[in-house]
């Protein structure tokens, strides 16, 4: 395709399906919508695929703060081609492979010239509804209603359009199914385990909640030769799930007896762990995992999203004694040069993606992924906007 | 006493002076005492001149537990190996020595990674006695036990140390500035050095200007760090400061309606690189992390508050603004590998050792010490054990 060609629609309104949620916690309703072209530095994608995390759930759930914003586009991990381009914009062409992310990387900040930040400070974000330059939506309902953006991304629909800073343009050999993976997720546990914590050959890790990031994280212990990986979590049954993704130890909370679950990471481990990953949201649970890593060089990585905004209370003792406690966003992932370093990972089987798909999906049935993630019964549910 | 060689002591008792401190807060009473010969993996120590540090001072009021009596304190010294106990290869009588409270076994996994200079065979504890055999080698005339502090008591003419707490050292360096490497000036380098690997071109700032944050500050000028700011209640210490390489000052008390970090977060620009919490306050090591700069920033713990204190972090800013929080003990730093390579950079006029030595006494003033400490106005009061003062 040449690079100055464009697509017949491009310029124009676009009219497609989106799933809108217009109420916190209803069930989304699947309806036409106008999608606006993208302005200067803006790219609009047809999304081939998305799918549902936790994160979108919470944002959906939550009825009033800063953040809230109704009615709104959800979704924020997906996969798709770029439809057209705005002006000024330069690193992607009409048919590029892109996934969108809800990370800004705008590769002119001192943070993300930095290697030791992912923080792109572009925007100063603080979670503003709609796009960033302007805070103004490019949805529309059909009845001229403006429908608020999500993270940046708003990937439950056919046609979005995000900010060149929040696209990373990847490699079309990745199966589309596998490529969306990569956009919130899974990089982040990946990245905790390679990037923040730099998991060694031979450590011993502890991974507290199983969901799809310990499982990342998980699977990014292994690829880097962790010997133990002790997983915590309230569900028994995911100890199986655990085992494909290299979990070595499973810790059931409620049958630790008198124990503390510290106390028992610490009897399988010799004193603690090298390597304690907090992927849940309960600061009960972070100052649990910090008292599981181990004297002289235990480094506990906060991946959860406090679910009640509690603060985080650590005896500062603990850290005279070499222990040290980081928070990461993404997993330290820089988005638009280490995304495709994970594809390239995929495509020559350094890396495994494929069992983090439980279900997959058609658009019209995406309130089933809801449901199936509330149940606890899905890992990632591939929602295809074709079939 | 009279110096005597180690063929007439050795093996044997040796009867010697020593400051007793007998009651909690009270003057150390300088008396004659007992100190049996070292058993195996030991080594009796002649001490040529000790310092007294914050951690005496602690220890010395503390009427419960761990504080303890009778006890011989003190642990920042340097002295002469006058004879060693058995199984002991790695010193010789006639060695120049540093003790150390922190222990280095050179065998054990943490001795032996890069990452922790926590030795898991005799793990570092508040223990009045000897390490390995868990009794003390001193008595009072009476015959009473004298306890011993941080492995080291060095407030005595002789002490008796285990090997792993004893670090061989040239014998051409001034003694009244090697000493200084036996804790606290050790502490400080080391933190800026080892545990948070200051990089060059960096912003540091350090709260609290003692003996521990001058040192920081000596470490962090040694990385070449650019631009490092002083946080002290005290103005006084900011002219102080400056000799140690601090290039700017915050009076935590004259901030107006902003609070520190504010006002460091200001100065630059979101926040500096490395923070240094070395008063031992929580709620310095909040303000410490609070102006330590998203993304990349580093907050190291070095000052020790009150049993039972904590610190209280906010999940969200944990979470989202990738900064750590670290610590270390005694600077991170292993005594027997890098006390020797600080004292080559201090023989080499990189690191300044000099300007921690702001008084000295003989060993019958040791109280004098304790005073000025107290005072505020003393960095380092070196006591000499000899009847003279090497001026």
């Amino acid at each position: 395709m040449e690079s100055d060609s464009k697509s017949a629609t491009a310029g124009k309104v676009l009219r497609c399906k989106a799933a809108i949620c217009r109420n916190p916690g209803e069930p989304l309703v699947i309806e036409d919508i106008e999608v606006d072209p993208p302005k200067a530095w803006e790219i609009r994608i047809k999304i081939i695929c998305t799918t549902l995390c936790h994160t979108d759930i919470t944002y959906w759930k939550m009825k009033t703060g800063l953040v809230a914003a109704f009615p709104r586009i959800f979704g924020h991990e997906a996969v798709g081609v770029v439809e057209s381009v705005g002006e000024h914009v330069e690193e992607f062409i009409v048919g590029d492979t892109v996934l969108p992310v809800f990370l800004p990387n705008c590769n002119e900040c001192r943070d993300c010239k930095s290697q030791k930040s992912n923080l792109c400070t572009k925007f100063q974000n603080n979670y503003p509804p709609n796009m960033p330059r302007d805070g103004t939506s490019r949805f529309r309902d059909m009845n001229g209603e403006i429908l608020h953006h999500f993270l940046w991304v708003s990937s439950f629909t056919e046609y979005t359009v995000v900010d060149v800073t929040h696209a990373v343009k990847i490699t079309p050999e990745i199966p589309a199914d596998k490529a969306c993976l990569l956009g919130c997720g899974v990089s982040t546990g990946i990245g905790a385990a390679w990037k923040v914590a730099e998991v060694e050959e031979g450590s011993t890790v502890a991974i507290f909640g199983l969901g799809p990031v310990g499982l990342a994280v998980a699977e990014g212990a292994r690829q880097r030769g962790a010997l133990k990986i002790i997983a915590v979590d309230l569900n028994p049954g995911k100890f199986d799930i655990g085992k494909k993704f290299g979990v070595t130890d499973f810790i059931n909370p409620k049958t630790c007896g008198e124990k503390s679950v510290s106390e028992v990471i610490k009897e399988l481990t010799d004193g603690g762990a090298d390597y304690c990953f907090e992927c849940i949201g309960l600061a009960s649970l972070m100052q649990e995992a910090f008292l599981s890593s181990r004297k002289g060089w235990g480094k506990t990585v906060i991946l959860g999203v406090e679910m009640h905004g509690s603060q985080l209370s650590l005896n500062p003792y603990e850290f005279l004694r070499g222990r040290s406690v980081i928070g990461t966003l993404f997993g330290g992932i820089k988005p638009k040069s280490d995304i495709p370093l994970l594809a390239k990972k995929y495509l020559d089987n350094e890396l495994s993606l494929d069992e983090f798909i439980s279900h997959e999906l058609s658009f019209q049935e995406i309130n089933k992924a809801f449901e199936l993630h509330q149940e606890g019964k899905s890992l990632r549910c591939i929602i295809w906007m074709d079939r | 006493m009279d110096e005597k060689s180690s063929s007439e002591t050795r093996g044997n008792p040796i009867r010697c002076r020593a400051a007793v401190s007998r009651k909690p807060g009270e003057p150390l009473v300088i008396e004659e005492v007992m100190v049996a010969p070292p058993m195996a993996h030991e080594v009796r120590i002649r001490i040529i001149c000790t310092s007294l540090c914050h951690s005496d001072i602690t220890f010395w009021k503390l009427k419960d537990f761990p504080g303890i009596f009778p006890r011989i304190l003190g642990h920042e010294a340097i002295g002469v190996v006058e004879s060693v106990g058995e199984d002991v290869d790695e010193v010789s009588e006639g060695d120049t020595v540093i003790p150390t409270f922190m222990p280095d076994c050179g065998d054990c996994v943490d001795c032996r990674s890069k990452k922790s200079n926590l030795c898991s065979k005799l793990p570092f504890k508040v223990s009045p006695w000897m390490p390995r055999h868990e009794t003390s080698r001193f008595t009072d005339l009476k015959g009473e036990v004298l306890y011993h502090f941080l492995f080291v008591s060095s407030f005595s003419e002789y002490t008796v140390v285990d090997v792993a707490h004893v670090t061989k050292i040239d014998p051409s360096i001034a003694p009244n500035r090697a000493c200084l490497l036996s804790c606290g000036v050790s502490t400080g380098v080391g933190a800026a050095w080892r545990t948070a690997n200051v990089e060059k071109g960096s912003t540091v700032v350090i709260f609290g200007l003692g003996s521990i944050g001058l040192a920081v500050a000596e470490g962090a000028r040694l990385c070449g760090a650019t631009k490092i700011i002083g946080v002290d209640l005290n103005p006084d210490k900011f002219e102080n400061g400056k000799k140690f390489g601090v290039t700017d000052f915050v009076n935590s008390g004259n901030c107006g309606d902003k609070s520190v970090s504010q006002v460091i977060n200001e100065m630059t620009d979101g926040g500096a690189d490395y923070c240094f919490e070395c008063v031992g306050m929580a709620s310095l090591v909040h303000e410490a992390y609070a102006c330590c700069r998203k993304g990349w920033g580093k907050t190291i713990v070095l000052g020790v508050d009150k049993p039972g204190s904590k610190l209280s972090l906010s999940s969200f800013e944990v979470l989202h603004s990738g900064k750590s929080l670290m610590g270390s003990l005694f600077g991170g730093l292993k005594a027997k590998s890098d006390i020797p390579i600080l004292l080559k950079k201090y023989l080499d006029k990189e690191l300044q050792l000099d300007e921690f030595v702001t008084h000295e006494v003989r060993f019958d003033d040791i109280n004098k010490a304790f005073d000025l400490l107290i005072e505020g106005n003393c960095l380092r009061c070196v006591i000499w054990m000899d009847k003279q003062v090497s001026s």
